[in-house]
């Protein structure tokens, strides 16, 4: 069957398949089928394992050496590790964003990249998972902020914003991975029954739980999607809201502020949407997907990363008004220091790559250049970063007592967690991109013009 | 990173040190297997009993068996896990402070002042405090040592003897001893019966901080030696010319401190006025109500017209007053106000001047006190006593006589010359000549190091010893615990020699007190004191001739001792290295300091390196800029530098270097004008990265104007005019809307209430508080480059703020330590409920339960919660709480401990506690005498350690306590008030006394509107 399989590229050859739909089912599978993925996917892998491995000796000198390892210092209490964990949690609301608003407003374009979408939210979330662990100072008792009945009768202290984030991240978490998974399941029992060796149909047999594609599990399929979808909805609100209330309900100039919750959502929903490009553009290339994700797609996606752009820039700009507005002295000199202090580049940087960069999409020979894509959705990522620096460093290097005020300077330790954070991010996706089904098969095929034949 | 965890090289061990069987069995066992047990290895179980016992029975009059372990019926008083408390004293370079050392089971492990005891009035400085870490330091002197090879205490003796025969044959000649300053009469005893035993015998004395001025310029102007006391407290008027008066380092400048600041509460209708001319800002000039920056060369001017024009006033003119152009017009004007005011307040005012001025000037400070009428009421003269005092003449005159062939053998006590020598007496080289040098000392310095015999001698909490404070009394210095680590005092050294075949320091002391009972001589050992004050004695001006008023100086140098490491002799002591300078807050080195417009001309700034020249000898040190000081000045810091002091201070051992703190300025230090001379600065370019607490980033136009708009709000302040006209414009720096809270407090203090409150009238900046701290609550020492980052653990911070512009700025100081909020923003927000509210109103941390997320930090407005970002303890307390550590060393560390208070670890949030242990302790005594508890029963380590009395600490509930009287004056506000978090510490503004002639209109004018 795949005799025409070339050897740089296995996924480069013309779709087979008499009908649209064979040809969607076949350009999926062989991605999994393909006796060995391309050399760039070897590349990027050997890449992401290097990385991941810098994660973990990252991690290893903290948790030998104590979180004095990273750049912590007495003001600033809070350095890369939140950034990160901030940061990975905003890249994870564009996956249910996709799989969940879109789908019941009924966007179906969705189809083509919902499930990356939706793989790239869960590694994410799995990477900012990692930090609240790693960046306490005793890394071998995070379990402490569970409720978890023992005998020392120790409850968690649930006023604090940070046990809110424990239940909304896992939360979160919980119904992302469930989602994703009920998603792929006919999809796993395609890759079964294309399966040539006992191996792999016994392991996607087994994921696929006895799919048979009877019109009754489908019925009972598409409700639950449905209901998942609906509950997925609100956590998408949720998750960023209270992630932002851990600075919105402090009372540290440039943290107490009521506009967070919108404004982390939809900088969640714009950089994760900017992530999924990232991700789109190199792996539609690779992979041969070009006439599954197409051009419109990314267009569309563009579009949305231009709308929540501007939101965020609307935010920035409320920021500053409100500071000035609020008559509070440590207010106003918070967000004076942010754009004119020691730290002021990192605010233009955040200004220049989410409110100036984006706004290239106003052009549509620009938004449908996938180069220009791919670019301006890396420059809004690192903006996104740069965001919860300014926002969560920046505030801290000076606060209400000058005589407290300090500054921040990351360790190599920092550095090295952050490029780690993305090697981790990277291995699981590329270990998801050969091995599991990158498109919902099912799902695309729902909406392709064959599929309604006899509609009028 | 730090690629040594388990052995930081901060607290690397000494290579010597290594391989003490001794020692090590000894520290291994103490804790590890009962006591009866424990072996001495050569001394045996039933004599380390008689020692024990003999400590116990010698530490305080409560125990009065002689041999009491084991204990088959317990000790009258003595209960296992509480504290017993003993009155000693410290004697620091001739300069004697009364203490209470506190025992926790035969363990000393906190000393703080004596309140009863008018030489200190209560108040200690930062190494009073810092005392007992300085006890259980493993780098202190543990064998005697012949050259490079240790010996014994039995060759040691002999080797003297022999030395000491020998001379005596030729009725003394060839022998000397060299100590440093000690009002210890006991030791004054023993120097004249070593002179009666050998009067040919030479004893030098040799203090880098001598400082003669103040007593010969009494002779000078009185014709007789006499020496003054001060009673601040009765002056209206105090004009301090550089003045180190209240310092801790000055004779009773603790008790002065408390006396001065007893005149400055503005709620009072008798608050003084205090006039400061003075180069660097000192711990009297931030109290100052005008504080006029002058360089030295100017003070002779300034006396010589305040000298001359009241004389001349008063038609008993004694020296001509220079002329207006002499002073410059703005110093004149000032000045005359002085003048009219000083006439005014006749016999109500005191002048005082610094000691590092010369005789001449010093005598006319003297006759000014006389001719304002003041000898008698603020100012009174008694006879002086016999001390062992000298200084820098003493030591040329030891080199000299060396040069001169003239010692044979040279016994040092105590002193390090080889270190502190100026630059131009060679002592080091002249050591070298003589033929047998014996040297006692806590430390293998580096004179220990260069002497043929070295021996360990004992720590002021081991032996017995005794101390003359100002007004002629004795104090007895009382051990807690036995020699350590086998050293002996230096009295009884010298008792050896004098034929004494086993001398005790007990025995010597009390036969210097003539107390003929034991009866009297327990009564005094346990006040503390014995001896009639010094009689007072009348003085006349005798005939006064005009001084010359030297020319300024292109750059005047001026040497100061450290306020925390004191002349190095503290270099090896954690506590202190890790203190924030008062003023530049630099820790663990020190730097040049001038001031701002001196360093533009210099091209100088934070942190670059410049060269300072003297007498062609120059030094390469960083500089810092000084606002307030007056320009055309350097300040050089003595003590640093350090190379054989230990793991701490900088070791340059060739086979283990341990980093060396800070400069050697001694190097520079001329001895024909040892505190003030003159000399040149460049800058060579180069920066050094400064390990200070504060400011720790250059501090841009944007951090500036925030600073400047807030700082009226956070260190409010006014004049005592418009305190009296608007007592309520204090409250309104601030404007903010009702305070309003969705809650209601959740508890509702009926019993205890515990508040603090802050006076910053009274804040001089000393920095005892944050040792007395460091002390009580086991707060880490964290090393420079911690502190570089920013990582410094204590839990008390003194914030220092500038005011006015940089070339006239004076300086604020406000502690801030937790503020124990009612409505707690840290408790809010920690998910695992490890920072909790106490129903007496306290924000209390439970360390177990602490994750570290450091949440509680982050919502801290006052910042005043301090992690441990690694782990600071990790060598003493092992690497988990339950392993301990068998290394000898950290078991001797770990001795200084409180055992009251738990040892953080890693990766926890620690802070101010307000001393909950001391309250808990205060709380059982009360309940099981069945009383309330009395105000002033429960002091916080801070408050005990704060000479003038501005912190104050109690119960809020209790109507007539100190801390509600306080919290209820008009001038009494909480810091970030606007943000509701109801904190119970109160700060008292800031209230000045100025003239009205000199007030400046736009100045502390509060905004009423």
């Amino acid at each position: 069957m795949n005799t025409r399989v070339s050897i740089t590229n296995p996924y480069n050859g013309p779709l087979e398949g008499d009908n649209a739909f064979a040809q969607i089912t076949h350009n999926v599978s062989r991605i999994m089928e393909a006796p060995r993925p391309p050399l760039a996917w070897y590349i990027a892998f050997a890449f992401a394992l290097g990385l991941l491995g810098v994660f973990g000796l990252s991690l290893g000198i903290v948790v030998w050496e104590g979180i004095g390892a990273w750049g912590h210092v007495h003001p600033v209490a809070w350095g890369f590790p939140i950034v990160n964990f901030v940061f990975w949690v905003g890249i994870g609301h564009a996956g249910t964003l996709i799989s969940a608003i879109l789908f019941l407003l009924r966007q179906n374009w969705r189809t083509a990249i919902n499930r990356f979408a939706e793989a790239m939210t869960i590694f994410a979330v799995v990477c900012a998972a990692v930090f609240p662990g790693v960046h306490i100072g005793r890394p071998w008792l995070p379990y402490w902020m569970f409720p978890i009945p023992n005998q020392m009768g120790m409850w968690p202290q649930f006023r604090s914003p940070l046990e809110w984030d424990v239940f909304a991240v896992g939360t979160y978490a919980t119904v992302s991975v469930l989602f994703w998974y009920m998603g792929m399941i006919p999809d796993f029992a395609t890759f079964r029954d294309r399966s040539t060796s006992t191996v792999r149909r016994f392991v996607y047999g087994l994921v696929a739980m006895g799919w048979r594609g009877s019109s009754r599990q489908w019925h009972r399929y598409e409700r639950a999607y449905l209901l998942l979808a609906s509950l997925a909805t609100p956590l998408v609100l949720s998750v960023h809201s209270v992630v932002s209330f851990d600075f919105a309900t402090s009372q540290l100039p440039g943290w107490h502020t009521t506009i967070f919750p919108p404004y982390f959502v939809a900088g969640a929903i714009f950089g994760g949407f900017a992530m999924v490009v990232v991700l789109a553009v190199p792996a539609r290339e690779f992979f041969g997907l070009k006439k599954i994700i197409t051009l419109k797609h990314l267009e569309l996606m563009a579009k949305v990363i231009l709308a929540t752009g501007m939101i965020v820039g609307y935010a920035y700009a409320m920021e500053m008004f409100v500071a000035w507005y609020s008559g509070s002295i440590y207010e106003q000199f918070a967000f004076l220091n942010r754009a004119f202090g020691n730290y002021a580049w990192s605010y233009w940087t955040m200004i220049f790559c989410n409110v100036l960069a984006p706004q290239v999409f106003w052009f549509k020979k620009l938004r449908t250049n996938v180069w220009v894509i791919l670019i301006v959705g890396i420059i809004v990522n690192v903006g996104m970063w740069f965001e919860r620096f300014v926002i969560i460093c920046t505030s801290l290097t000076r606060d209400f007592l000058p005589a407290n005020w300090g500054a921040f300077i990351p360790s190599a330790v920092d550095y090295a967690t952050l490029a780690g954070s993305f090697g981790l991010f990277f291995t699981l996706f590329l270990l998801f991109c050969r091995y599991l089904p990158m498109v919902a098969m099912a799902e695309v095929k729902a909406f392709i013009p064959e599929s309604h034949v006899h509609d009028h | 990173m730090n690629s040594q965890p388990k052995k930081p090289k901060y607290w690397r061990s000494l290579a010597e040190l290594e391989g003490d069987p001794e020692f090590s069995e000894y520290v291994a066992r103490e804790f590890r297997e009962p006591l009866e047990q424990t072996p001495l290895s050569d001394a045996g179980r039933r004599r380390f009993m008689q020692l024990m016992g003999a400590s116990f029975a010698l530490a305080g009059c409560h125990y009065r068996e002689e041999k009491i372990l084991p204990h088959t019926s317990r000790p009258d008083g003595q209960i296992p896990g509480v504290q017993t408390s003993y009155v000693t004293v410290m004697d620091v370079a001739g300069v004697a402070t009364p203490l209470v050392a506190t025992s926790y089971d035969g363990r000393p492990i906190k000393v703080r002042g004596h309140r009863e005891d008018q030489a200190s009035l209560g108040g200690t400085g930062p190494f009073h405090e810092a005392s007992i870490l300085g006890l259980y330091d493993p780098d202190r002197s543990q064998k005697v040592m012949q050259g490079q090879t240790p010996s014994t205490w039995e060759a040691f003796d002999g080797a003297l003897l022999a030395a000491y025969t020998a001379a005596q044959k030729a009725g003394g000649e060839g022998f000397a001893v060299l100590s440093g300053a000690h009002s210890s009469p006991t030791l004054a005893r023993l120097r004249n019966e070593l002179k009666t035993e050998l009067p040919q015998a030479a004893w030098y004395v040799y203090e880098p901080s001598h400082a003669p001025g103040k007593e010969r310029g009494a002779e000078l102007a009185f014709g007789k030696r006499v020496r003054e006391l001060v009673s601040p407290e009765k002056a209206d008027v105090i004009v301090a010319l550089d003045s180190d008066l209240i310092s801790a380092q000055s004779p009773s400048g603790l008790a002065y401190a408390r006396k001065v600041s007893e005149r400055r509460d503005p709620d009072s209708d008798s608050m003084s006025r205090i006039y400061a001319f003075e180069s660097l800002l000192s711990e009297l000039g931030s109290l100052a109500d005008h504080r006029v920056a002058v360089q030295p060369s100017k003070i002779a001017a300034i006396l010589a017209f305040l000298e001359g024009t009241i004389g001349s006033e008063l038609g008993r003119a004694t020296i001509p007053a220079p002329s207006a152009d002499v002073l410059g017009a703005e110093l004149h004007k000032v000045l005359s106000v002085v003048v009219r005011e000083l006439l005014e307040k006749k016999g109500k005012s005191l002048v005082t001047l610094g000691s590092r001025y010369g005789a001449e000037l010093h005598a006319s400070a003297h006759r000014l006190n006389v001719l304002l009428g003041n000898v008698g009421s603020t100012v009174r003269y008694v006879e002086p006593s016999e001390t062992l005092s000298g200084g820098v003449d003493d030591l040329a005159a030891l080199v000299a006589d060396i040069d001169a062939g003239k010692v044979k053998t040279l016994l040092i006590l105590g002193a390090n010359p080889v270190y502190s020598a100026p630059a131009d007496i060679p002592f080091a080289p002249a050591l070298g000549k003589v033929e047998q040098s014996f040297h006692l000392g806590l430390y293998r310095d580096e004179t220990g190091e260069k002497c043929s015999w070295h021996a360990p001698e004992a720590h002021f909490l081991e032996v017995w010893g005794d101390a003359r404070v100002q007004d002629g009394t004795v104090r007895i210095a009382q051990p807690l615990i036995e020699p350590l680590l086998g050293g002996r005092a230096a009295i009884e050294v010298l008792a050896r020699l004098l034929g004494a075949p086993n001398p005790s320091s007990q025995a010597l002391v009390r036969a210097t007190s003539h107390l003929p009972t034991d009866k009297l001589w327990r009564a005094a050992v346990h006040s503390g004191r014995y001896g009639a004050a010094a009689n007072e004695v009348a003085v006349e001006i005798q005939a006064a001739s005009a001084f010359e008023l030297p020319s300024a100086g292109e750059l005047e140098v001026i040497f100061e001792t450290d306020p925390a490491v004191f002349d190095g002799r503290f270099a090896n002591n954690g506590w202190l290295q890790e203190l924030p300078h008062p003023l530049s807050k630099q820790t663990w080195g020190n730097a040049a300091l001038v001031g701002p417009a001196t360093a533009e001309k210099l091209g100088l700034g934070d942190g670059h390196l410049c060269e300072v020249t003297i007498e062609g000898r120059s030094v390469s040190l960083p500089s810092i800029i000084s606002p307030g000081q007056a320009e055309g000045t350097i300040a050089l810091t003595l003590g640093y530098g350090r190379t054989v002091a230990g793991v701490v201070g900088g070791f340059l051992n060739p086979a283990e270097p341990v980093e060396v703190s800070g400069v050697d300025v001694y190097k520079v230090r001329p001895s024909k004008a040892p505190f003030l001379a003159s000399g040149s600065v460049k800058k060579t370019g180069g920066r050094q990265e400064l390990a200070i607490t504060q400011d720790l980033w250059a501090i841009d136009a944007i951090g500036k104007s925030g600073q400047k708009q807030r700082e009226d709000q956070l260190v409010r302040e006014t004049t005592l005019a418009d305190y009296k006209a608007h007592p309520d414009g204090i409250q309104h720096k601030v404007h903010h809307p009702p305070l309003l809270s969705l809650w209601q407090p959740p508890v509702s203090y009926e019993g205890h209430k515990w508040g603090m409150a802050v006076d910053l009238n009274k804040c001089t900046g000393c920095a005892a508080c944050i040792v007395a701290c460091q002390s009580e609550n086991n707060i880490a020492v964290v090393g420079r480059s911690e502190v570089t980052k920013g990582r410094e653990l204590t839990w008390i911070r003194v914030e220092r703020y500038y005011k006015g512009d940089a070339k006239k700025a004076s300086v604020r100081q406000q502690p801030v330590m937790c503020q124990q909020c009612e409505n707690a923003p840290c408790e809010q927000v920690c998910p695992v409920g490890a920072t909790m509210h106490t129903e007496e109103g306290l924000n209390d941390m439970v360390y177990n339960r602490c994750i570290g997320t450091r949440y509680c930090s982050n919502n801290c407005p006052y910042k005043v919660r301090r992690f441990n970002y690694r782990n600071y303890n990790l060598e003493t307390i092992g690497t988990t709480p339950y392993t301990g550590t068998d290394d000898r060393r950290a078991k001797l560390k770990a001795m200084a401990f409180n055992p009251e208070v738990t040892v953080r670890g890693r990766g926890v949030m620690e802070k101010c506690t307000f001393c909950v242990q001391r309250i808990q302790n205060a709380k059982i005594v009360a309940k099981n005498q069945r009383r309330p508890l009395k105000d002033g029963e429960i002091s916080t380590a801070c408050e005990d350690a704060c000479p003038s009395g501005a912190i104050v600490f109690g119960d809020l509930n209790d109507k007539n306590s100190r801390v509600a009287a306080a919290q209820k004056v008009p001038r009494a506000y909480e810091l970030l008030q606007e943000l509701n978090n109801r904190p119970r510490v109160n700060y008292l503004a800031r209230i000045s006394n100025p003239h009205p002639e000199l007030s400046e209109a736009d100045e502390h004018k509060s905004e009423h509107h």
